[in-house]
């Protein structure tokens, strides 16, 4: 056996012996991270729909934690077309459901109390189901709804092996090459981070204070005081999800104004922020019939360095030619700050979506601010996707780009749906002063 | 009408729940040897603890501990059964999980094992080793397989209540031998889990009973 089989072997006997039970949650991460809000959408209402099934579902899925990363590394880059994205994103897991004899396990396991001693009451079948876990309602002694998360065991040793292993196996083949090590090390600590509800508690607090100046966004209060490494209790946050939202028909006004703070809330938190809620599925937004926009899920967030947003702000609304010399410069730059130097093909893909796509949504001439884009053009999407999947296909991959990109796109999504008109480029000028 | 009745006709073989004052402080003594023996067990292990060890830690003397106990390994035993009982108490008390899927049943049943053997993680280890020893009463003799015989039938008891009519496969048939070669990896995967809570052994306990569960519904290994 040689010393690179080593890590491979171990990881294939231990998913064999059942330490890999959990199976793979890497799969399932790092497809989220390049798929489109509405592919999630269709996927996580079909998982629902087939909720009994979902245990033998997770059986099958502990078989193909290399034909889930397979799918990660086509999807990234745009190899397999758009049909086979939908069909194949299916194929992805979340956490095993637990009954309640688990989650009172879990639960009393990492809080060293149980759940009937912690709160007046706890409700023992979940409310939402969660990507490494599921949600519970319940109520704090003091009478206040709370929402309960609660990972399912053991989540973050699998993810390290399925690290160890994808590590192991991608060395030998030019799997690394389309991945790069930097993206691949973003992607664990991103993931990992995730497991950490104690940090996913102190995001909540970062973001609840930096989005005050916002008073349409409604954030939830953790409650430190009941929550661990594993579980994370939340004050309840009301509203509804997108499709219940649009199923009502709210006006084109209404939609325009949730449109405009949407787009709004991403430039604000990039911009003066230097954070991003960087997880842009469906389920964490709750809408209020007035306008308020409820955010949930705090674990998949993305603190920037000064000089990255720094960089941003000279690329955004880039009034000269996205041909010139001096743009090329600014890109340079932003790529030099990770130590990574742009091909000509790299170049070439980024000042190619710059005049085909953000060139048309975020006009930089100010005579045109008043005029809103609007998102209910199918092109959009169409466009954006084109374009990024170019960028990531001329290996320009940052890794602060898997978590912008995957918010952004999120973003782009939503405003398709809600139809909305936005004031793209007043507002992103709003910041850049 | 039944306070009146002398507790000594209600005497089985095996000593039955006592009654009065005489018999609490009986079992309040059986106890403190057994806790006191435990944490020997615990600390200095099985076979350098001496009778004498336990029976100044108990604070009796060290006849009364073979009043009680004929042997270190009846003491154990004795542990045993009780973790056993109050595991299937826990599960019996429960009326919830009495519609819940089997697999739940025997997560509980095991989690409440496990809850109790917790505090005696060290021991188990040991015991482990001790009982597998040819000669060790521990798990060869009489009363040894008599307290597997009774745990066996109550997981027994719980596959037909919630499979009545896989009786008769070969899979359900053999399942209580299978779970309880299963339960002793399960012990061992326990002991060695390392992992903050012992998350892991919770999800190598879901998962695996998920699997097997499915494995004896089918009636087969596929
Ligand atoms: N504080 C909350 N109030 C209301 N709903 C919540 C709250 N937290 C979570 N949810 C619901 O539970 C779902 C899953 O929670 P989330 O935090 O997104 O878990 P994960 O990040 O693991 O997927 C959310 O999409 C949302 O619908």
């Amino acid at each position: 056996m040689t010393r690179r089989d080593g890590p491979v072997r171990r990881a294939l006997r231990m998913a064999a012996m059942g330490a890999g039970v959990t199976g793979s949650y890497l799969g399932y991460m790092a497809q989220s991270a390049f798929l489109s809000g509405d592919q999630r959408a269709v996927r996580l209402k079909r998982a629902h729909t087939r909720a009994a099934r979902r245990m033998s579902d997770e059986l099958q899925a502990l078989r193909g934690p290399a034909m889930k990363l397979g799918q990660a590394l086509s999807l990234q880059h745009g190899v397999l077309p758009d049909e086979m994205l939908a069909e194949l994103a299916t194929l992805q897991m979340r956490a095993p459901g637990m009954h309640p004899a688990l989650v009172r396990a879990q639960f009393t396991g990492s809080m060293g109390r149980e759940p009937e001693q912690v709160f007046r009451s706890f409700e023992t079948t979940p409310f939402a189901a969660a990507s490494l876990g599921q949600v519970h309602r319940a109520t704090l002694k003091n009478g206040e709804p709370a929402a309960v998360k609660i990972q399912y065991p053991g989540i973050r040793d699998a993810i390290k092996n399925d690290f160890t292993w994808f590590r192991a196996i991608s060395k030998p083949a030019q799997l690394s090459r389309h991945l790069p090590p930097d993206v691949m090390d973003e992607l664990e600590a991103q993931i990992l981070a995730e497991c950490d509800y104690e940090r996913e508690a102190k995001n909540i607090a970062f973001f609840r204070k930096g989005l005050a100046p916002l008073p349409f966004v409604e954030l939830p209060v953790a409650h430190r005081a009941y929550s661990t490494d594993r579980v994370l209790t939340m004050s309840m946050v009301r509203g509804a999800h997108l499709d219940d939202f649009l199923a009502r028909r709210p006006s084109q006004a209404l939609r325009d104004r949730v449109g405009e703070r949407l787009f709004e809330l991403f430039y604000f938190q990039i911009l003066e922020l230097h954070a991003l809620h960087a997880d842009p599925h469906w389920g964490n937004y709750l809408f209020g019939s007035d306008g308020t926009i409820g955010l949930v899920d705090f674990g998949c967030v993305k603190y920037f360095q000064a000089p990255f947003v720094a960089n941003m702000r000279k690329v955004f609304l880039y009034a000269g030619s996205r041909e010139s010399a001096h743009f090329r410069q600014i890109l340079e730059e932003r790529y030099a700050t990770s130590g990574t130097r742009l091909s000509r093909a790299a170049v070439r893909a980024l000042a190619r979506i710059s005049v085909e796509f953000y060139g048309r949504v975020y006009p930089a001439d100010p005579a045109t601010d008043g005029i809103p884009f609007d998102f209910a053009d199918d092109a959009v999407i169409r466009d954006y996707l084109r374009e990024s999947t170019r960028v990531g296909r001329a290996r320009a991959t940052l890794p602060e780009y898997v978590f912008l990109g995957r918010a952004e796109s999120g973003l782009y999504q939503t405003l398709h749906r809600l139809r909305a008109r936005v004031h793209t480029s007043a507002i992103v000028r709003k910041y850049l002063r | 009408m039944a306070a009146r009745t002398p507790s000594v006709t209600r005497r089985a073989r095996r000593p039955a729940r006592p009654r009065g004052r005489r018999a609490a402080a009986k079992a309040a003594t059986r106890e403190r040897i057994t806790a006191a023996a435990l944490h020997l067990f615990a600390s200095k292990g099985f076979d350098a603890t001496t009778t004498r060890a336990i029976a100044v830690r108990a604070r009796v003397a060290e006849g009364t501990v073979f009043n009680y106990f004929a042997t270190k390994e009846d003491i154990a035993l004795h542990f045993f059964e009780q973790e056993v009982d109050s595991a299937i108490a826990a599960v019996r008390r429960n009326a919830r999980l009495r519609k819940a899927p089997l697999e739940e049943k025997l997560f509980a049943l095991i989690q409440s094992q496990i809850e109790y053997l917790t505090p005696y993680e060290n021991f188990i280890g040991a015991a482990f080793v001790q009982a597998l020893r040819p000669s060790s009463t521990l798990a060869f003799s009489l009363r040894a397989f008599a307290l597997r015989a009774r745990y066996l039938a109550f997981v027994q008891e719980l596959i037909q209540e919630s499979l009545p009519r896989h009786g008769a496969n070969a899979m359900a048939w053999a399942a209580p031998q299978a779970f309880w070669i299963y339960y002793l990896g399960m012990l061992l995967y326990w002991l060695h889990d390392q992992s903050p809570g012992k998350q892991n052994t919770l999800a190598f306990l879901d998962r695996s009973l998920a699997l097997g569960v499915r494995m004896l519904r089918k009636g087969t290994l596929g």
